[in-house]
């Protein structure tokens, strides 16, 4: 059993990887790369060179390219020791035009030419513009050197796929910072140093907290282990994924927290989620100088309302119960009056929400919720009980009429079944042929798909969402799709996958443990 | 006792109707004779003894002329007809009552006008005349290359293991990216969609007739037909193609609706066709339904689609239960 699981597992990650592939292929080299920009308003504010340089920038940062400026290359170069500030802040700059650099300086931009070239860079020199025979430059019209290629799929799938689980060290920062090293303390500073409440510390490490408490559930939580799915561009811009889907959203909830400088005030500032973002104190405003002490200035806030998953879940998971809960009684019913006035009901119910197009039903209920006076958009700055209960009853309809007509249809299949016939003749009551037999069969095919809609609730409804202005996960893909956003594209592909790939092998163990004939050991067929 | 007996003569009967000696015919006996059965006709009898699908069939009727030959008989230019009243602002967002006071009481505008003037009713079936085509078309395709591969998957085992993880790659690509992607590269046309539709709209049904082929293959009649040297083919058609018309008509039943509701899932959220399909009418009126009085606009397409799935999908469905040979008794 256990080397069977590992073989699927294995198969399923497998295939989850080449899924992230294929979506890597579409995106990134079926479409027009030029798209990303489209809702970039930096874009169009850029002029001449810059605007070059700036897509180059932008397409190193989301994946497409690789790309190498003269002065990184430069900077690299020092830091290895093998130039010293002196050259490098001679040689640094860029001629207007390349026969009339100077000798040392063209010495070093042949160096970088050859460098880059043999590792298969393509060097681009862009001469100055000049704002017509005066000696500024046109705006943007600075002249750039720079080597940029393109990333191999390949690399790029491995690059993604060793990045996506990140453990946090202490030499995770770069430059220089004093008293690398972690740091155990019982007493949290956030709390004003007199609340018992243990935590992990690091200095070095991107994040400063590794491992704090609150009164949030689970209560106890950590930075160590960090998922990346990919950074957004458009929905939002340098934020992952997994952050995005994650994060609680609405108005502010503030708080009492006690600064690293030891101000205490009522702030939303989430200071267990503080990163480092070098030399963010000294450029900092006068608010960062005053509650900070050091470059970990980089927090996220307290928000009132659930993550987009929090919602999706919330509602697809109360959905999902209810649907279960109602279908497994309503099928069973049907299929004992089978071709009585409950069955014929449950059928028409039933093609009506398979025939009917979604859309329609879902504004059917709106306008029917509306009338008798629910909330039909959701409002996370007032949000009340009564809000949810369209998109769930929306969710919940089609998977309950879902439900029964599979279990209709395998309580038949069961009751006409030879062995159902045999135990009738046996003697054995009704209700004890259909509590021993007919149902104890009919449910297993219905218990592997639990996986499926537990963990679906997960990714959220599209059409509901939108009809009901749910802040959840369900719309973040068509989102991401519409605006361009690469990164969130295959973020969410990769998410979806793994959930799909996850629940069909939980529904197959779940399956075999609730019918011991199933056993994955040795299969024939 | 005496006076219980009948006497026959009582009766009246005729002489034929009483009981008469035959001859014993040695050529008769050796006879093996059984009502003759034909699947089609008797398929065809077990779905007309049922009133109600004469009433389904009949309104299906009625949605294909509107939906095919309609826009044909009114001659509907997609280009110009429903831009005829945009000039007149006393046209646009009517109800059908003023739409018909205005317009003259004719066919056209028993559902009103719509946001730039047009008949919503022209406007529906024009609309509908594409997605349902769309649908007709999509589901042909996924239909034929689904059963055929679907039948080759089930059969051979090598080929089961490697299409199971195609499967399993292809499934896990959301559909929603792979659409736009493909519309995004090529264009929202009709041929474009029905490209994205069906590049990997087949490996469901595929995998769905592979689990049924599985399931019959190894039948005990097909393992007798085997021992006697049935060839392949031979099994393939005569044994196993009979019992898979039901489950291929139910599905279809079940394709052909579910290709509409996607094309309106589709347009809804913006990644639809370029032509006023069904999907697309219903996603330009939505923003008509925040204004009391002009529902109609949103709800008319809606109805109307609502209809043709249901009675493509009620049609089907009893056209696939009666292609089961087990209700023909």
């Amino acid at each position: 059993m256990t080397k069977y699981l590992l073989n699927r597992i294995v198969r399923g990650l497998l295939s989850v990887i080449i899924v992230v592939g294929i979506v890597m292929v579409m995106i990134y080299s079926c479409l027009d790369r030029n798209l990303i920009f489209k809702a970039d308003p930096m874009y169009t504010k850029v002029k001449g060179n810059s605007k070059e340089v700036y897509q180059m920038q932008q397409w190193e940062k989301y994946g497409y390219v690789d790309y190498v400026s003269y002065s990184e290359f430069l900077m690299n170069l020092k830091r290895e020791g093998k130039i010293d500030q002196d050259t490098y802040d001679k040689v640094v700059k860029v001629p207007n035009k390349l026969d009339k650099a100077d000798a040392k300086t063209a010495e070093y931009i042949d160096l970088f030419t050859e460098t880059m070239e043999d590792d298969g860079y393509e060097v681009e020199f862009l001469k100055a513009k000049m704002k017509g025979k005066t000696k500024k430059y046109a705006d943007g019209g600075e002249p750039r050197l720079y080597a940029h290629k393109n990333v191999p799929l390949i690399a790029r799938l491995g690059k993604y796929i060793t990045g996506l689980v990140t453990v946090d060290n202490i030499h995770n920062v770069q430059e220089d910072i004093e008293g690398r090293g972690l740091k155990f303390t019982w007493k949290d500073p956030v709390y004003g140093g007199n609340k018992f409440s243990p935590a992990i510390m690091g200095t070095g490490t991107t994040h400063k907290y590794l491992l704090y408490c609150d009164d949030q559930f689970p209560f106890i939580h950590q930075n160590l282990v960090n998922i990346n799915l990919g950074k957004s561009y458009s929905i939002r811009q340098g934020i992952d994924v997994f952050q995005i889907m994650t994060d609680s959203q609405g108005s502010f909830e503030k708080s009492m927290v006690t600064f690293p400088s030891g101000k205490t005030e009522r702030s939303a500032d989430d200071l267990h989620s503080a990163t480092y973002l070098a030399g963010s104190l000294e450029n900092g405003t006068p608010v960062v100088k005053a509650n900070f002490v050091d470059d970990y200035t980089n927090v996220t806030t307290h928000k009132a309302g659930l993550s987009k998953v929090g919602y999706s879940f919330t509602i697809g998971i109360i959905a999902t119960l209810l649907s279960y809960v109602l279908a497994i009684p309503l099928g069973t019913y049907m299929a004992l009056r089978k071709d009585k006035l409950l069955d014929h009901l449950g059928t028409i119910y039933i093609v009506f929400i398979i025939a009917v197009p979604s859309l329609a039903y879902i504004f059917l209920f709106k306008a029917l919720g509306g009338k008798i006076g629910l909330p039909t958009t959701f409002d996370m700055e007032h949000p009340t009980r009564l809000m949810y209960i369209l998109p769930i009853i929306s969710l919940a309809l089609p998977s309950i009429a879902n439900l029964m007509k599979w279990l209709r249809r395998y309580m038949i299949d069961q009751m006409n079944s030879d062995y159902v016939k045999f135990a009738r003749s046996g003697g054995l009551s009704e209700s004890e042929i259909f509590k021993k037999h007919v149902l104890k069969n009919a449910i297993i095919p219905i218990v592997h798909g639990i996986p499926a809609s537990v963990l679906g609730a997960m990714t959220g409804a599209i059409i509901t969402e939108r009809v009901y202005v749910v802040p959840g996960a369900g719309n973040l893909l068509t989102n991401a799709i519409n605006t361009y956003d690469n990164g969130v594209i295959v973020g969410m592909t990769l998410f979806y996958a793994l959930l799909t790939v996850t629940s069909i092998i939980l529904g197959d163990v779940l399956m075999s443990i609730m019918d011991p004939r199933i056993s994955f050991t040795n299969k024939s067929r | 006792m005496a006076d219980k007996l009948i006497d026959l003569a009582d009766l009246n009967l005729s002489e034929e109707e009483l009981f008469a000696p035959v001859d014993h015919d040695d050529l008769a006996s050796e006879k093996i004779t059984a009502p003759r059965y034909s699947y089609w006709h008797s398929v065809f009898r077990v779905f007309f003894k049922k009133k109600i699908n004469i009433i389904i069939l009949s309104l299906l009727a009625v949605v294909l002329v509107f939906t095919y030959i309609y826009p044909a008989v009114i001659h509907y230019d997609a280009e110009v007809d429903p831009f005829i009243n945009l000039m007149d602002s006393t046209a646009k967002h009517l109800s059908p009552a003023t739409a018909m006071d205005k317009f003259g009481h004719n066919i056209h505008w028993i559902l009103g006008a719509g946001a730039s003037g047009q008949s919503t009713f022209d406007a529906i079936w024009y609309g509908s005349s594409i997605s349902v085509t769309l649908a007709l078309v999509c589901a042909l395709i996924n239909m034929t290359v689904g059963v055929a591969i679907g039948a080759v998957w089930g059969f051979s085992k090598k080929i089961d293991m490697f299409m199971t993880e195609v499967y399993n790659i292809i499934g896990n690509v959301p559909y929603v990216l792979l659409i736009s992607v493909i519309v995004l590269i090529m264009s929202a046309s009709f041929w474009s969609m029905v490209f994205a539709l069906t590049i990997t709209g087949w490996i469901g049904i595929a995998y769905f007739i592979r689990t049924q082929v599985i399931i019959i293959r190894d039948r005990e009649y097909n393992l007798a037909s085997r021992c006697l040297g049935t060839p392949l083919r031979r099994i393939a058609t005569k044994n196993i193609l009979p019992f898979m018309t039901s489950v291929i008509v139910t599905m279809a039943a079940t394709e052909i609706p579910s290709y509409i509701s996607y094309e309106v899932f589709l347009s809804y959220i913006g990644m639809g066709l370029k032509d006023m399909s069904l999907g697309k009418i219903i996603e330009s009126a939505q923003s008509a339904m925040q204004t009391p009085g002009w529902e109609i606009e949103f709800w008319a397409p809606v109805a109307i689609a609502s209809i043709i799935t249901v009675v493509l999908y009620v049609v089907g469905q009893n056209l696939g239960d009666a292609s089961d040979p087990r209700t023909h008794m």
